[in-house]
C-alpha cells in the first residue's frame, strides 16, 4: 500500500525518538480528552441504587430515580451525602477527577479561587471551577479546534494553489492578486467584526480562522503544481485519455505531498496558539466555555493565585512542544539529504 | 483493404501565438495511415513532427497552440470538433502514445502494475481480472517474471525496462494507432534496436497501425513501409521508405540521409545540414 518511500519516511521519524514520543504523547492525551465526560465529571461513571445499575455519565436520569422530588437532572453531589439514598444499597463509581468544568464550588470554605488540594488538584478558579477538569476540556476543544481548522485549511491550499498552479497564466495571475488582497485584510478586525455579528461561537470562529489559513499552504502548492505539471508524465496521463480531475489529484498530488504533510504539525501549532490568544483577549469562546486563554487571563487577573495561570501556561508550553518534536521529526524525516549516505 | 484509410490528416496547420509572435510549426501537413500500415515521420529537431503527432489527438496545450486549418479524421470522424470526453475516449483507447524519456513518464509514485491497471481500467471497463491482464501484457512486451517484477516502482527498473512497461501500458488499452514518438532517443544503442524489435514483432502480433517519429533514418529502413520527411513544418517528401532511402529527390532528404554515419567512411567529419544552402534551393 505504502510505497518504499513513504515507509522509510515513516522508519526515520520512528527512529527520531523525541518526535516519535512526542507523537504518542500527544495522541493520547488526545483520546483521553475525547472521552473528557469519562474522566472529568461530577456524575458517575457507575451507580447502584435498589440493586439496579445506572451510568449517568451517558445516560439522562431524574432526581425521581433516586427518590428525590423533581423530575429536573439528578443531584449526584448532593446523593453522595444522602442516607436515604445509602439506605436503598446507594452506590457511586466516581470518575478520575470529579468534578465538573461547570460547576462553581461556591460551597467550599474560604473565597475563591482556592488553592490546589486533595479534592482539586490544581485549584479553582475564581468562579471556584475545578481547573484541572476545565484544563483538559480546553485541551480537548483546541486540540478539535485546531485539528479541523488544520484539515479545512490543508484542503482549500491545495485546491486553490493547486488549480493556480495547474492552470497558470491569466487564472493564476487574477487569483494571487485576489489573495494578495485577501491576506491583507486584518485578521482581527474581521474576527471582531464576525464575532459580533454572528456570536462568538466554535463554527463562527473556525469558519473566519478557516478563510486565511489556508493561504500559506496555497503558495507551496502552487509552486508544487508549476513544476509538476511540466513533467513527461503528466502529458503521458493525458495522452493516455485522463481527465484534468485525475491529473490534478492521482498524478500531481501525490508527487506534490511533501510540503503539505512537513506544514501539517505547524499548522495544527499555529491553530492552537490563535485559539488560546484569541480567548485570551475575549474574541475567542464565549465564556463559561472551558478554554486556556481565558484561563491564562484569569490568572494575569488574580496573579495572587498563581496556580491558574501555572497551570494553563503549562499545559500550553507542553502541548506547543510537542507538537513542535513531531514537526521537527517530520521535517528531519522527509529531508531527503539525510537519506542520501555513501556505503 | 478498408476503402477509407484510418486516419486521414488534411493540410493540417498549427501556430504557437507566443508574446512577441506567432510560430507556424505546421504548415499545412496532409498524409494518410491505412489500418496496420506502418509510417515513419522523419525530420530534425523543430521541423514540426512531434507537433504533428501530438495534435493527432489535440494534445497540444491551447493556447499558446492553435490549429488554424485543416483536418483530422479519425474513422471518419472529425476529431479537430470532438468534445473533452470523445476525446478522452481517443487518447489512449484508440490512438496511444509512446514518448521518448520512458524515466520520466512514468509517475515514480506508483507502482508499474498500478499504472497499467489504471490504463485499463480506463478504457476497457470490461477487464474483470486487472492484475491478470496487467501480467499478460507485460509478458507480451518482454519482462521477465512479469508476476513479481509489475510490483515495482519505476526507479527500480532500467531504462529499456522503462520503455517496455510504456509500451505494455500504451497496447493495454489495444489501440487502433500507436504513436512512438521519439521511442529510442533515450536509449543506448544496443537497447534502440531491442526496443525497435520488439516494436516490430508486437505490430505483427496485434496488428495495429504505427506512426514512428524520428530523426534517425538509421532506425527507419527495416521498420517503416512508408515515410514522409518534414521540414520546417512541411511534408517535403513521401513514398515507399526504400525508395526514398535510395533515391532521395528532396535536397533536405539527401541531406539528412547524408548524416547517417557510416562505417568505414573515410569522411573526418560527421555531415550537417547546410541551412542557408537550402533555404536558397527551395
Amino acid at each position: 500500500m505504502l510505497s518504499p518511500l513513504a515507509r522509510s519516511r515513516f522508519r526515520k521519524f520512528r527512529s527520531i525518538k523525541r518526535a516519535w514520543y512526542s507523537l504518542l504523547i500527544l495522541s493520547a492525551l488526545f483520546v483521553v480528552s475525547l472521552f473528557s465526560e469519562h474522566v472529568a465529571n461530577d456524575r458517575p461513571l457507575l451507580l447502584g441504587y435498589d440493586g439496579r445499575l445506572y451510568f449517568p455519565t451517558l445516560k439522562f436520569y431524574s432526581g425521581e430515580t433516586f427518590g428525590g422530588r423533581y423530575k429536573t437532572a439528578a443531584d449526584y453531589r448532593g446523593l453522595r451525602d444522602d442516607p436515604g439514598f445509602r439506605d436503598r444499597g446507594g452506590w457511586m463509581l466516581l470518575p478520575p477527577i470529579p468534578h465538573s468544568p461547570l460547576h462553581p464550588y461556591l460551597d467550599a470554605s474560604g473565597t475563591p479561587p482556592h488553592p490546589p488540594s486533595a479534592r482539586h488538584w490544581l485549584g479553582t478558579d475564581s468562579a471556584a471551577r475545578d481547573v484541572l477538569a476545565r484544563l483538559l476540556y480546553g485541551f480537548r476543544i483546541c486540540m478539535v479546534f485546531s485539528l479541523s481548522l488544520t484539515v479545512i485549511g490543508t484542503v482549500f491550499g491545495i485546491v486553490i494553489g493547486g488549480i493556480q498552479g495547474y492552470l497558470g497564466g491569466r487564472v493564476d495571475i487574477v487569483i494571487q492578486r485576489l489573495i494578495e488582497i485577501w491576506s491583507a485584510l486584518p485578521f482581527l478586525y474581521v474576527v471582531i467584526l464576525m464575532g459580533s455579528i454572528y456570536g462568538q461561537t466554535f463554527g463562527v470562529l473556525l469558519f473566519v480562522m478557516a478563510i486565511f489559513q489556508w493561504i500559506g499552504l496555497s503558495y507551496y502548492m502552487r509552486g508544487e503544481f508549476y513544476r509538476l505539471r511540466e513533467q513527461p508524465y503528466v502529458l503521458a496521463s493525458r495522452a493516455m485519455g485522463a481527465g484534468t480531475t485525475r491529473i490534478l489529484f492521482r498524478q500531481i498530488l501525490p508527487n506534490a505531498m511533501t510540503p503539505v504533510i512537513t506544514l501539517l504539525p505547524f499548522m495544527v501549532l499555529a491553530g492552537i496558539t490563535s485559539l488560546t490568544a484569541l480567548d485570551f483577549l475575549g474574541f475567542g469562546l464565549q465564556p463559561p466555555t472551558p478554554s486556556w486563554g481565558e484561563m491564562i487571563q484569569q490568572g494575569l487577573n488574580n496573579l495572587q493565585a498563581p496556580w491558574i495561570a501555572m497551570s494553563a501556561i503549562g499545559a500550553l508550553f507542553i502541548t506547543l512542544m510537542l507538537a513542535t518534536f513531531v514537526g521537527e521529526g517530520v521535517r528531519d524525516a522527509f529531508d531527503p539529504k539525510s537519506h542520501t549516505l555513501l556505503k | 483493404m478498408n476503402a477509407r484509410p484510418l486516419l486521414e490528416v488534411r493540410d493540417l496547420r498549427v501556430d504557437f501565438a507566443l508574446e512577441d509572435r506567432t510560430v507556424e510549426a505546421v504548415r499545412g501537413v496532409s498524409f494518410e495511415v491505412a489500418e496496420g500500415e506502418t509510417v515513419a515521420i522523419v525530420g530534425e529537431s523543430g521541423s514540426g513532427k512531434s507537433v504533428t503527432a501530438l495534435a493527432l489527438t489535440r494534445l497540444l496545450p491551447v493556447p499558446p497552440a492553435r490549429f488554424t486549418g485543416g483536418s483530422i479524421r479519425f474513422q471518419g470522424e472529425d476529431v479537430l470538433a470532438m468534445n473533452a470526453a470523445a476525446l478522452r475516449r481517443l487518447r489512449g483507447g484508440k490512438i496511444a502514445y509512446i514518448f521518448q524519456e520512458p524515466s520520466t513518464s512514468l509517475n515514480p509514485v506508483f507502482t508499474v502494475h498500478s499504472q497499467i491497471a489504471e490504463a485499463i481500467r480506463l478504457h476497457r471497463p470490461d477487464v474483470t481480472d486487472v492484475g491478470a491482464e496487467v501480467a499478460r501484457w507485460l509478458d507480451a512486451v518482454g519482462i521477465v517474471d512479469a508476476a513479481k517484477r509489475m510490483h515495482d516502482y519505476p526507479h527500480q527498473l532500467s531504462g529499456g525496462m522503462q520503455q517496455r512497461v510504456m509500451i505494455a501500458m500504451a497496447l493495454a488499452c489495444q489501440p487502433d494507432v500507436l504513436v512512438a514518438d521519439e521511442p529510442t532517443t533515450a536509449l543506448d544503442v544496443t537497447i534502440q534496436a531491442q526496443i525497435m524489435d520488439l516494436l516490430a514483432s508486437l505490430k505483427e502480433r496485434f496488428g495495429m497501425a504505427v506512426i514512428l517519429i524520428t530523426h534517425n533514418f538509421g532506425i527507419v529502413s527495416g521498420f517503416a513501409g512508408r515515410v514522409l520527411v518534414m521540414y520546417r513544418g512541411k511534408i517535403v517528401e513521401q513514398g515507399p521508405t526504400g525508395e526514398v532511402l535510395s533515391c532521395p529527390q528532396h535536397a533536405y532528404t539527401r541531406a539528412l540521409i547524408e548524416c547517417i554515419p557510416k562505417l568505414g567512411s573515410k569522411e573526418p567529419r560527421l555531415k550537417t545540414i547546410d541551412h542557408a544552402a537550402l533555404a536558397e534551393g527551395a
